[in-house]
């Protein structure tokens, strides 16, 4: 990086390309996060209910998201 | 559509949107497609005997002699396609950098918990869940239909969706197919199969 992009950098720049930047990899983290924090969870027990909740979604939406498609039986 | 499909085709869907995902990629191609019939054929690993049983449907045997197994239709899709985007690079760092998050710190208290190259492995799930087919794919599965309804059958078994497979030459899937055999080839054997079978 040159000395300017640096100080942009480092002043938290105004650019909102570094700043959409930070969102789109922060998303990606996010994603990745998530889908390690869940798969423990499961591993763990946990139900998609109590995993939902945790998260503040449906129950609905983080199964489909992470069961890979599968029926969501009935489930305590 | 999937209404026609038998009980094993479904499971080839299921296991190619499995497969997709495991892979990191964001779409279901017709390359998901193959591999997901190589799995439900249980055409394993390098291509020696799987632990379970040898093939024992007309599409797993016409795939086997071929040589068409699951690592082989890895190593060519990462040859064909690369690796999938998506990951945290140095470019990512930097971004997070700019917000102050030191992605090595999270990365390193991640491993902490869960073991090293956790997060390097990790797959998000796809926004919204569910993962598109790519038109191909949709084409390869139309002309699975279209295979079919030509042979006079009314559902739609594994051995369509590989039919359908070859017919997309252009797929990635198809492509994979010609390294090993002609497609010409590969649906005669596959046709004569479903004669002998019926």
């Amino acid at each position: 990086m040159t000395d300017a992009t640096e100080l942009a950098a480092d002043a938290g720049s105004a650019d909102p390309r570094v700043g959409l930047h930070a969102v789109r990899a922060l998303r990606i983290l996010l994603e990745k996060l998530e889908a390690i924090q869940v798969s423990h969870a499961r591993r763990q027990g946990w139900s998609w209910q109590e995993i939902a909740a945790s998260l503040g979604v449906s129950k609905q939406a983080v199964h489909q998201k992470h069961a890979g498609g599968r029926r969501l039986r009935r489930e305590r | 559509m999937f209404e026609r499909f038998t009980a094993s085709a479904r499971e080839v869907v299921v296991a190619a949107r499995h497969e997709a995902t495991q892979l990191g990629h964001r779409y279901i191609g017709t390359e998901h497609l193959l591999l997901g019939l190589v799995a439900i054929e249980h055409l394993g690993g390098d291509g020696s005997p799987s632990a379970a049983e040898p093939p024992a449907g007309p599409v797993g045997r016409v795939l086997a002699a071929a040589g068409i197994r699951s690592d082989y239709v890895k190593s060519e899709i990462a040859r064909l396609i690369g690796v999938c985007p998506g990951g945290l690079g140095e470019d990512e760092a930097d971004a997070l950098h700019s917000i102050g998050i030191d992605l090595d710190t999270v990365r390193s208290k991640l491993e902490d918990s869960f073991g090293e190259g956790v997060l390097d492995q990790a797959h998000g799930a796809p926004a919204g869940g569910r993962l598109p087919f790519t038109p191909r794919a949709k084409k390869a599965l139309a002309s699975s239909l279209r295979e079919a309804r030509r042979l006079g059958h009314d559902h739609l078994g594994v051995e369509h969706i590989l039919l359908g497979l070859i017919r997309e030459a252009d797929g990635v899937a198809g492509q994979i197919l010609a390294t090993k055999a002609p497609l010409r080839i590969l649906r005669e054997q596959l046709l004569n199969e479903l004669t002998r079978a019926a």
